[in-house]
């Protein structure tokens, strides 16, 4: 980093009191925002803190009420993404927007396709270009493959090859790691570094505070549209972000233990296989005799690296995929788990991973999201829904003035509370939830552990799966370690290190080389 | 995100109003077009708004409404039914079949009671109902292909029955035990035709069933995100098909109900009734994503399509500029759903009286 002193306090993008307003709030107040050249620009606050639209607004997707742009001291306008490109502002959403019907050199193409005799697309061109992107990036692949076959990194990686091939100098990545496992993030944290070197200016946005403290050259802290705080690296650890972006002192979210110690086991799964199929739906990884229990008010985590079966086993034993062979024995009762419906009955309920893709009913309120799983019946009964509804929605905190609006307008946290009321009504013996906190903020996966805890308390077992080292911590009070489809350790509660966990979690044989993440820098657990 | 806004400017605020009065507009579109239709055709022909007029009108109406309002339900799970033209002429031959042939056995024609014909004919409804939910929640066809090959089968099939030819005078005859089949048809009771009556009847248990019910809802889930559906432990094939079902039976009762004004069964009739009704849903606002929309906009679709058929006729607009005002009134009607949906997505979060099950 002592390459370039000088230029390293160079400011190259200034959003300047930039204020948005939607109907009936602001989204951004007067906030003034710096891009250094050449650095890690890591921008951070809560969900809904305006992250995201100050980011729309640098990418010219929406314009501002008030403010200005300028770049390199001068002022722009951007009236739309291709201005914004046009200036050398690129974006990588948090969803990744691939063509996955199309190969990657189409996808790093789409929309502005080199051409031959004006009417042709000029396909050798375009190849050469992916394929210089993509080297650039050190990974290297053939361009003619369907991106749909490529792995979330993969696909991230095409989406910034699109970017720098479009001339990007500055690239906005916003939640960039969110769906990646840790070795793909780790190659991702290779790719910035690259790009850091070769005078790419990046705006990284992430809830993973170790991951920001380990990429940030400087730090701007942004809470309910206001700017909070702004710092270089050397001026922020840990606890400065967590105060600046929740507004209090840091708290405590280590598991307090002790857990039920000689309760019956609630769940026994015994001998659990499932056979690997590809294919785009129905793709799983496979499963090889996975056997372990769970006790009554116990909450146990399953940690494993992207496609180490942690999703296939929870869809499993919820019935969403059939088992090859096997048995899951409930209170001691062999089930016969044909459907999602059968498990339900039983009592047992999955979580989903992808809230958006799996979980919710955007059309429909709140409540109706809530109460779907435990609709029976001939005829609703709107008044006990209501009270009941309305009860649950108090003991999460769902914060909502009206439980009649879409679930769209709850925040991620909030709309992942109601998905956790809607199995919570169907009085589960045992929960099964994938990513507990996937794509919430820091408050709300505090806030979300202490229910979790609490429900444990009064006899709720839990098993989620997770890929995140801190989660798993702070969360289980005992973890098992999928890899490749095995279970390959078991640790309880304070028994194991982080470094225990990934070494149990990574194959035996290195699949790459390259020195894992710094570990030390996980800094405890969130 | 603070949720009171303490700077907000008086511009904006104006805004916010404007945009919120036109989303109340836009809701409320087919029941506006409706009224104004009727105040239109009112001040042009004035025959059109007197008792008379007004009870054929409805009369019309209910054939369009009853496919429609039946059909809703599959619309709303994200799927479509283009085979209740060809259902209605099937169910009305095999009533023209029962009536006049009757049914071989025992060396004798034996020839059913009325009531036992309309159940027959709702059967035949039902069995393709059951083929095209099988078909598509099962066999995981596609809902369009699906409907589209049954719409040929059960047009072969009515062909088939008669092949190709008419069934005349289905009066029937002392003789034989079966008459009063027209009066399905024909007949009125409080000086309301029969056919309106079952058009209320049809539209107050979709209703309900809509609104009021567990299945309902699971109707609405599944149009809005099957997977998430499916891991509530909702049993997405069974609703399917019972959409279905209710769907062809809508059609077969149409086809029942013109047999019986008609007195005679013919293997065309029905022809084309599919696009009428799919049009009379999406001008009452559901959405052919699923998920959005309600029975209430199905039937005023109906009457929209409806007073805009007779009301031209009677100022002898001709049959082919009748073709373009439909079209044009159909395309406007769904832009304006676009624009709707984009305005709702805008500004429903800060509206506090907000319902999504209002008007269903």
């Amino acid at each position: 980093m002592n390459q370039a002193d000088a230029s390293a306090q160079e400011i190259i993008l200034q959003a300047r009191n930039i204020t948005k307003l939607y109907p009936g709030l602001i989204a951004l107040d007067d906030v003034t925002f710096s891009v250094y050249r050449g650095q890690v620009n890591v921008l951070i606050g809560e969900n809904g803190a305006g992250k995201s639209t100050l980011m729309r607004i640098l990418a010219g997707v929406e314009s501002c009420d008030a403010g200005e742009l300028l770049l390199e001291g001068r002022r722009i306008n951007l009236g739309s993404a291709r201005d914004a490109s046009a200036h050398g502002i690129s974006i990588v959403h948090q969803e990744l927007l691939a063509l996955t019907n199309l190969n990657i050199r189409d996808n790093v193409f789409a929309g502005r396709e080199l051409r031959r005799a004006a009417c042709f697309v000029n396909r050798r061109a375009e190849d050469l270009r992916a394929n210089a992107a993509l080297s650039r990036l050190r990974m290297p692949m053939e361009v003619a493959t369907e991106t749909s076959r490529l792995s979330l990194g993969c696909r991230q990686v095409v989406e910034i090859a699109r970017a720098l091939d479009q001339g990007a100098r500055i690239l906005i990545l916003d939640e960039p790691t969110s769906a990646l496992s840790t070795s793909e993030a780790e190659s991702l944290f290779d790719v910035i570094a690259d790009l850091k070197r070769a005078g790419v200016t990046i705006i990284y946005i992430s809830h993973r505070l170790h991951e920001l403290l380990h990429l940030g050259d400087r730090f701007t802290v942004l809470r309910s549209g206001r700017m909070v705080g702004e710092a270089a690296r050397a001026g922020v650890d840990r606890q400065w972000i967590v105060e600046r972006m929740s507004g209090r002192k840091e708290w405590s979210a280590d598991a307090e233990q002790p857990v039920s110690s000689s309760k019956p086991p609630v769940l026994a799964v015994n001998g659990l296989n499932l056979l690997p199929s590809s294919g785009d739906e129905a793709a799983q990884a496979a499963l090889h005799d996975v056997s372990f229990s769970l006790k009554e008010g116990e909450i146990l985590g399953i940690y494993g690296l992207l496609g180490a079966g942690r999703t296939e086993l929870l869809e499993t034993i919820a019935g969403l995929r059939q088992m090859d062979s096997g048995e899951v024995r409930l209170n001691g009762r062999l089930l016969h788990i044909g459907s999602v419906r059968s498990a339900l009955k039983a009592g047992i309920l999955l979580m989903p991973e992808d809230r958006q893709r799996d979980g919710l009913f955007p059309d429909l309120s709140i409540r109706e999201n809530m109460a779907m799983a435990a609709t029976r019946g001939l005829f609703l009964s709107r008044g006990e829904e209501t009270k009941r509804v309305n009860e649950i929605a108090g003991e999460l905190h769902i914060a909502t003035r009206n439980m009649e609006l879409p679930i769209t307008t709850l925040s991620g946290g909030n709309q992942q509370k109601a998905l956790l009321a809607r199995c919570l009504m169907c009085a589960p013996a045992v929960l099964l939830m994938d990513e507990p906190t996937r794509g919430v903020d820091v408050g709300a996966k505090a806030e979300i552990y202490t229910i979790l805890r609490e429900l444990a308390v009064k006899g709720l077992s839990v098993i989620f799966a997770s890929s995140e080292i801190e989660e798993t911590r702070a969360l289980a009070h005992r973890v098992l370690v999928l890899c490749q489809g095995t279970i390959s350790a078991e640790f309880t509660h304070d028994a194991f290190t982080d470094e225990d966990l990934f070494a149990a979690a990574s194959p035996s044989v290195p699949v790459h080389l390259k020195s894992p993440l710094p570990l030390s820098n996980l800094e405890g657990s969130v | 995100m603070s949720p009171s806004a303490p700077t907000i400017t008086v511009r904006s605020r104006a805004t916010w109003a404007a945009a919120r009065a036109a989303l109340i507009l836009l809701r409320a579109r087919a029941i506006l077009v409706l009224v104004l239709l009727v105040i239109l055709f009112s001040v042009l022909a004035p025959e059109f708004f007197t008792a008379n007029n007004l009870s054929i009108l409805t009369k019309h109406v209910s054939i369009t409404a009853l496919m429609a309002v039946a059909m809703t339900f599959c619309v709303l799970t994200g799927g479509i039914d283009l085979s209740v033209g060809s259902v209605a002429g099937l169910a009305g031959m095999v009533a023209g079949y029962l009536l006049t042939q009757g049914l071989w056995f025992g060396g004798a024609a034996h020839y059913p009671p009325v009531v036992v014909v309309i159940l027959l004919g709702l059967l035949a409804g039902l069995l393709v109902g059951v083929l095209n939910g099988w078909l598509v929640a099962h066999a995981g066809v596609a809902p369009f292909i699906a409907t589209l090959g049954t719409l040929y089968i059960a047009r072969g099939a009515a062909m088939l029955i008669s092949n190709g030819k008419t069934f005349p005078e289905l009066g029937g005859s002392a003789a034989r035990g079966n008459m009063g089949f027209p009066a399905f048809g024909e007949s009125s009771w409080l000086h309301i035709p029969t056919p309106v009556w079952m058009m209320l009847a049809m539209f107050a248990v979709a209703w309900v069933v809509a609104a009021k019910t567990p299945f309902g809802r699971h109707v609405y889930a599944i149009g809005g995100n099957e997977r998430a559906a499916r891991l509530a432990g909702i049993r997405v094939a069974q609703v399917k098909i019972v959409t279905y079902v209710f769907s062809s039976i809508g059609a077969a009762l149409v086809g029942l109900i013109i047999a019986a004004q008609l007195e005679s069964a013919h293997p065309a009739t029905g022809e084309s009734f599919e696009l009428n009704a799919i049009a009379a849903v999406v001008l009452g606002g559901t959405s052919l994503m699923g998920g959005r929309g309600s029975v209430t906009g199905s039937l005023i679709g109906a009457f929209v399509i409806g007073v805009l058929a007779d009301g031209l006729v009677m100022l002898g607009v001709s049959e082919f500029w009748q073709m373009v005002i439909k079209g044009i009134v159909i395309v406007v009607a769904v832009g304006l759903d676009q624009l709707q949906a984009r305005l709702q997505a805008r500004i429903l979060p800060f509206l506090t009286t907000a319902n999504t099950e209002a008007g269903r």
